[in-house]
């Protein structure tokens, strides 16, 4: 008689604990990269360290978003001393924060990178049953979401990059396949793996790309469906089945930081790339890698992984880079393109150079992040920048809502907006994540206080949203919102 | 007061094989060896552990006649280490206390045999750092930097040195959070550890009346003020751009001092501080000085000193002697000896009282009398007091004119009321019967010709002159006026002044210039002055060196530093270039607005006023621009050593600061004009410009902040800068509304 209502305690408090699925957020930017939660209801407006606080874990640093899925919350870090440092992937309950599982891989040899960049910088992706993250010295990793056993690991080469920045590229789940797209200043590529068991299914060389950081969206337009990617220069449609580049808009510039933002078969487009239209790369390396200000760029002053490129670009084998020879080493001649800004919106779909025909609008606006992608939701279209400048534009047709607005917070943005509950969640570098409410009018909320430095874009699910600082990891609901 | 340099600095590659396995280095110490010269044997190994890859074999009043030991490294004196006394064929060379010898010495049978010691137990902690020096290490005041290991091999070295300049000082402590009055005891322990490693022998803690480091009653009346940074409480809380620099803080404090709130925490933790630097200069062979002002007092003696007025500082929070105070005033005296016991039983391991010389109106009255008694005192022959103010009124300095005859006339009080209070001796006994050496410190330079005659008796001097190196070297005549053959001095050299304040500096150029005047002259030594360290690691590193060799200039020694740490030479001249327009732009700030970046109150809103910003300004800006662009690009470019883009990354994002810290002054004087013009939408754009760039400016700083200097930098900026700007811009809006 004592014994079953133990028992059934028990089983109802492991039912509870247990991860329960629920609406995801299982990508960089959750749903297909758009920042936009359309389930969550009475999302917190007020919350910090100490307030609306449902759980929080110190993890160790990182800059990836939190991803939600089968009621699991993932999460990575790099921890450890220098030199014995390790890459560690994280399971969470999504409700309560219990650490389900743990899985550490030596991190060996780390490259220089650049702040604010980490490590840990990939987004995972995760189907509920399995997590895929990658991490730049080891490569592609799949693990067991239930439990966090390592399945397999698709090696990857090492990525370079010429101005230093460091890996941090995420990958998304399409069908049975995980799509990585890797853009560094060495070998760009985008591949297809077999969700599986990690076996390749296509690899697309992406040569005429620089070093860029948009994950991969997928955009269907009537019945065809496309693995869409931005680089320099080029938004590109991939057919998923075979890799192959169905169509390509040559309207971007030169660095391409951001993630398109998708709406049915709309692809919204938000780039600033530093300098004006002429400025190719040759500029930006003469500027910053012509250590010894000859206006030549001798091998010294590149990293040795470059000196192929620096071979192919020489063209009159005099042992040095100079002029156009720079930009052709490492800039497809067919694809110089430069700085600028740019907010456009291309219609999916098709085949070949569509610029002409799918370009449906361009604003020359200076109101682009470089690396903060844009929040197309409710028909609008709204973008923040260093400095908290935020601008909202008529997703339709471009018109302007606000051009140039301060949201009350300074400094620096690397974090994409994101949206919930009618609230737009937007978090500076400062670790103070402004909230707006999300209309045709700047309506500022509240301004809410987690304590330090902040990266990553937070993820928004169940009601609640989750917001990972350089160190920790939180959780915040509204008291009232009832557990899932 | 000569100072011969014996260096034979002879480097032939004769050198020893790279190390088979099977071999060993022993390091040989004497028993007798002191707790530094131990020390001096573990950095060493240590060192060669780093360099080498090899592991050394300890050993004590001999040398291992194993056939394994390839080399045994002899580290001491004759004295300390009587291995070195008993070599056939070495002759343990004449040195002073402070020479150093690093020789190989020929023996008949191996192993081979490294001496490495010096005139005293400090000396052969510098011959390790020196033979750390010519295998590569480059010594910073943050971190010792390595060479990539190689295989064991040394040069034939045969080295005796004697410094150039004998006293090598290191002030800390000070005023400002900005400076080390916030740096707790830990990070003077590294700092002072880096400082030895680079020959500096003393270090002078430059303290204030309102600040908590001494506890003393006199008539009655307690001490009560213990006070950091003038009385600023910095707030650090909310939405302080940078605040990730304090992790978590809601105020700024000396770590030492975190959480106290009486005026018994405070004054324990002030001893544990200053007793703690002492200790610690000591076990590396350092003595310590203590300056103060010996004629300022707490508020709260006011009382006690009757006739004191409040002496004209930041916040007034001191007293010292009023017009009806005459010198001889029995009851001043007593304060002061009071004050001066105080601190000296506080800080028995203290070596050396360094007492200043104030610039006191309110004594000037007293002058002729005081010259009257210097003569009765001293002989002063033909010199006269008018003689004395035509040339501090006609001089080219900062302190000239009606100013520089107030200093001078103070100075000749204070002359003839230090000669009275420290003539005997007495003040100046410990409690254990030594004495302290008296310094007196910063006498106006008009008293340079007769110094000799008006000091008390056995002091030394340590001279101000100006404000900036530049201004000094541009005063340099001056120099030459003071007998060095009679009165130990020693120059304060000011690295990084607080009135150009905030902005990053470098004058090394003329701290080159006058070295080689001191040098020429026969002055003993030097005093650092600086706030913020910043910056600082070339002219550091040129002076460790300069002090030293003769030969050693400006470029040589950025070059010496440079290439050591990155490895390479083209980012060394890079730097060269970006330090150089770092010294132009300092040098452009101290001749047209030294006092544009003082930290204090009111510091941002100054620049308030509608108008273009003058050239200079835009020349600075330019400078610094240039400047961070030659870090970023020697940062970026690849096969550097380790550590050292963490360095440059650190100056880069320093450099950041600057040029946004100016782009906000320039977008507030937009604002301004904006603003009377009364254009209120340009004006508040242009505020918000300004806010940005200030918020850029300090998140920048916290980026990268190393020590409590940078982070007093940011707290100091959030609090005098950020905060006003931000209430200055709201009161625009509620302008605007209205």
């Amino acid at each position: 008689m004592r014994r079953l209502p133990l028992l059934s305690t028990l089983i109802l408090a492991v039912l509870l604990a247990a991860p329960a699925p629920g609406e995801d957020w299982n990508q960089f930017r959750g749903p297909n990269a758009t920042g936009v939660s359309r389930e969550s209801k009475n999302l917190p407006v007020k919350f910090s360290t100490t307030e609306n606080v449902v759980w929080k874990k110190t993890l160790g640093t990182g800059v990836a978003c939190p991803i939600i899925s089968g009621g699991r919350c993932i999460e990575t870090a790099t921890v450890g001393p220098k030199g014995k440092q390790q890459f560690v992937v994280f399971g969470f309950d999504a409700a309560t924060g219990r650490e389900l599982w743990k899985t550490a891989f030596p991190a060996g040899t780390l490259p220089s990178i650049t702040w604010p960049n980490q490590h840990a910088s990939c987004t995972p992706t995760s189907d509920g049953e399995r997590v895929y993250v990658h991490y730049s010295t080891i490569g592609l990793i799949c693990l067991d979401a239930t439990n966090g056993k390592h399945l397999w690991t698709h090696k990857t080469s090492m990525p370079f990059y010429l101005l230093g920045w460091g890996a941090a590229n995420s990958p998304i789940l399409h069908e049975d396949k995980v799509i990585f797209c890797l853009d560094d200043d060495l070998a760009s590529y985008i591949l297809a793996l077999d969700k599986y068991t990690g076996k390749p299914k296509w690899t697309t060389k992406r040569p005429e790309m620089l070093g860029g950081y948009a994950v991969p969206v997928v955009v269907t337009s009537g019945k065809q469906t496309d693995i869409v990617m931005a680089g320099s220069g080029k938004l590109k449609g991939y057919d998923p089945g075979s890799g192959k580049v169905r169509w390509s808009c040559h309207s971007l510039l030169r660095t391409i930081m951001t993630t398109p933002a998708v709406v049915g078969d709309k692809i919204y487009v938000s780039v600033q790339s530093y300098g004006d239209t002429d400025r190719t790369l040759k500029f930006a390396l003469l500027q910053w890698r012509d250590t010894n200000q000859d206006e030549k760029l001798d091998k010294t002053e590149l990293g040795k992984a470059f000196w192929e490129k620096f071979d192919k670009g020489d063209a009159n084998k005099d042992g040095f880079l100079t002029g156009d020879e720079i930009d052709d080493a490492f800039q497809a001649k067919t694809n110089r393109v430069g700085g600028g800004n740019i907010i456009q919106m291309i219609r999916g779909g098709g085949t070949g150079d569509v610029t002409k025909t799918h370009l449906e609008w361009n604003l020359n606006t200076k109101a682009p992040s470089n690396i903060a992608s844009p929040l197309v939701v409710n028909d609008q279209l709204f973008v923040v920048k260093e400095g908290g400048i935020s601008a909202a534009f008529s997703a339709t047709d471009g018109k302007t809502h606000w051009p140039r607005r301060r949201i009350r917070n300074l400094g620096h943005y690397y974090a994409s907006p994101v949206y919930g509950d009618g609230k737009i969640y937007v978090t500076g570098e400062n670790g103070f994540i402004v909230v707006l409410q999300q209309g045709p009018k700047l309506k500022f909320l509240a301004k809410n206080d987690v304590g330090e430095s902040c990266v990553a874009t937070p993820a928004i699910a169940e009601d609640r949203i989750y917001v990972r600082t350089i160190n920790t990891l939180y959780c915040f609901a509204n008291k009232s919102t009832p557990k899932k | 007061m000569i100072r011969h340099s014996l260096a034979f600095g002879l480097t032939l590659l004769l050198g020893t094989a790279s190390l088979p396995a099977a071999e060993t280095i022993a390091i040989v110490v004497g028993s007798k060896a002191t707790a530094i010269e131990k020390d001096a044997a573990d950095e060493l190994a240590t060192q060669w552990k780093r360099l080498f890859g090899v592991t050394v074999k300890r050993f004590r009043d001999t040398i291992p006649k194993s056939p394994d030991c390839r080399l045994a490294v002899l580290v001491g004196s004759t004295s300390t280490n009587p291995v070195t006394g008993h070599l056939p064929g070495f002759t343990w060379p004449k040195i002073s206390n402070q020479g150093l010898v690093i020789q190989e010495i020929a023996v008949p049978t191996p192993p081979k045999v490294l001496v490495v010691g010096g005139g005293s137990p400090a000396a052969t902690f510098w011959a390790v750092s020196e033979l750390g020096h010519r295998l590569g290490v480059r010594y910073t005041f943050r971190q010792d930097f390595f060479p990539p290991q190689k295989p064991f091999k040394l040069p034939r070295f045969n080295i005796v040195e004697e410094p150039e300049l004998r006293t090598r000082t290191w002030r800390t402590i000070n005023d400002f959070a900005i400076g080390p009055e916030s740096w707790g005891l830990e990070e003077h322990k590294r700092f002072i550890r880096q400082l030895a490693k680079m020959k500096f022998n003393r270090i002078l803690m430059s303290v204030y009346a309102w600040q908590p480091f001494v506890d003393y009653r006199f008539r009655g009346v307690q001490r009560q003020t213990a006070l950091h940074w003038f009385g600023e409480v910095l707030r650090v809380d909310g939405d302080t751009p940078g605040r990730v620099a304090f992790k978590g803080a809601k105020i700024f404090q000396n770590p030492d001092f975190a959480g106290l709130t009486t005026y018994k925490q405070k004054i324990a933790a002030g001893k544990k501080l200053m007793t703690g630097v002492i200790d610690t200069s000591h076990s590396l062979g350092m003595t310590v000085g203590l300056s103060t002002s010996v004629l300022e007092f707490p508020k709260e003696f006011a009382d006690a000193l009757p006739g004191s007025t409040k002496v004209h500082q930041l916040k007034s929070l001191t007293i010292g002697p009023g017009p009806t105070n005459k010198p001889d005033d029995p009851v001043l005296t007593e304060l002061i000896s009071t004050r001066i016991r105080a601190f000296l039983k506080t800080y028995p391991g203290l070596d050396a009282l360094y007492v200043s010389v104030p610039e006191f109106p309110e004594w000037n009255a007293h002058a002729q009398a005081a010259w009257k008694e210097l003569d009765n005192r001293k002989s002063l022959g033909d010199h006269s007091l008018e003689k004395l103010v035509t040339s501090a009124r006609n001089r080219n300095l900062i302190a000239s004119g009606d100013r520089g005859e107030a200093s001078i006339k103070g100075n000749v009080v204070g002359m003839a009321f230090f000669c009275r209070l420290f003539d005997d001796g007495k003040l100046l006994k410990k409690p254990d019967g030594s004495s302290v050496e008296l310094v007196i410190r910063q006498p106006d330079p008009a008293l340079f010709p007769i110094l000799d005659r008006v000091l008390p008796t056995g002091a030394s001097t340590l001279n101000f002159v100006d404000y900036t190196a530049r201004r000094i070297a541009e005063s340099k005549q001056l120099l030459a006026q003071l007998p060095a053959k009679k009165v130990k001095a020693s120059l304060i050299m000011t690295l990084a002044d607080d009135n150009v304040g905030v902005l990053a500096q470098s004058t090394t150029q003329h701290i080159d210039t006058l070295t080689r005047e001191i040098r020429k002259l026969g002055w003993d030594g030097f005093s650092t002055r600086y706030w913020i360290p910043g910056e600082l690691d070339s002219t550091v590193h040129y002076l460790s060196r300069a002090s030293w060799d003769a030969k050693t200039t400006r470029v040589s020694a950025h070059h010496d530093l440079w290439e050591g740490i990155l490895g390479n030479r083209a980012g060394s001249e890079r730097l060269l270039i970006g330090w150089n327009h770092l010294e132009d732009a300092t040098h452009t700030l101290d001749k047209n607005a030294i006092g544009f970046g003082f930290p204090v109150p009111g510091m941002f809103l100054k620049h308030n006023s509608p108008g273009e910003p003058p050239k200079w300004f835009n020349d600075v800006n330019d400078h610094y621009t240039q400047w961070m662009i030659e870090l970023y690009r020697v940062q970026g470019a690849p096969l550097h050593r380790n550590g050292s883009k963490q360095l440059l990354f650190y100056y880069a994002k320093r450099s950041e600061f600057n040029v946004a810290y100016l782009g906000a002054v320039k977008a507030l004087k937009a604002a301004a004009t904006a603003r009377k013009a009364k254009d209120l939408d340009t004006a508040i754009e242009q505020m918000e410009t300004a806010m940005d760039q200030l918020n850029g400016a300090m998140t920048s700083l916290a980026d990268v902040a190393q020590g409590q200097s940078d982070r007093g930098l940011i707290a100091t900026l959030a609090n005098f800068a950020y905060r006003p700007l931000v209430k200055e811009y709201e009161k625009l809006l509620d302008e605007a509304d209205k």
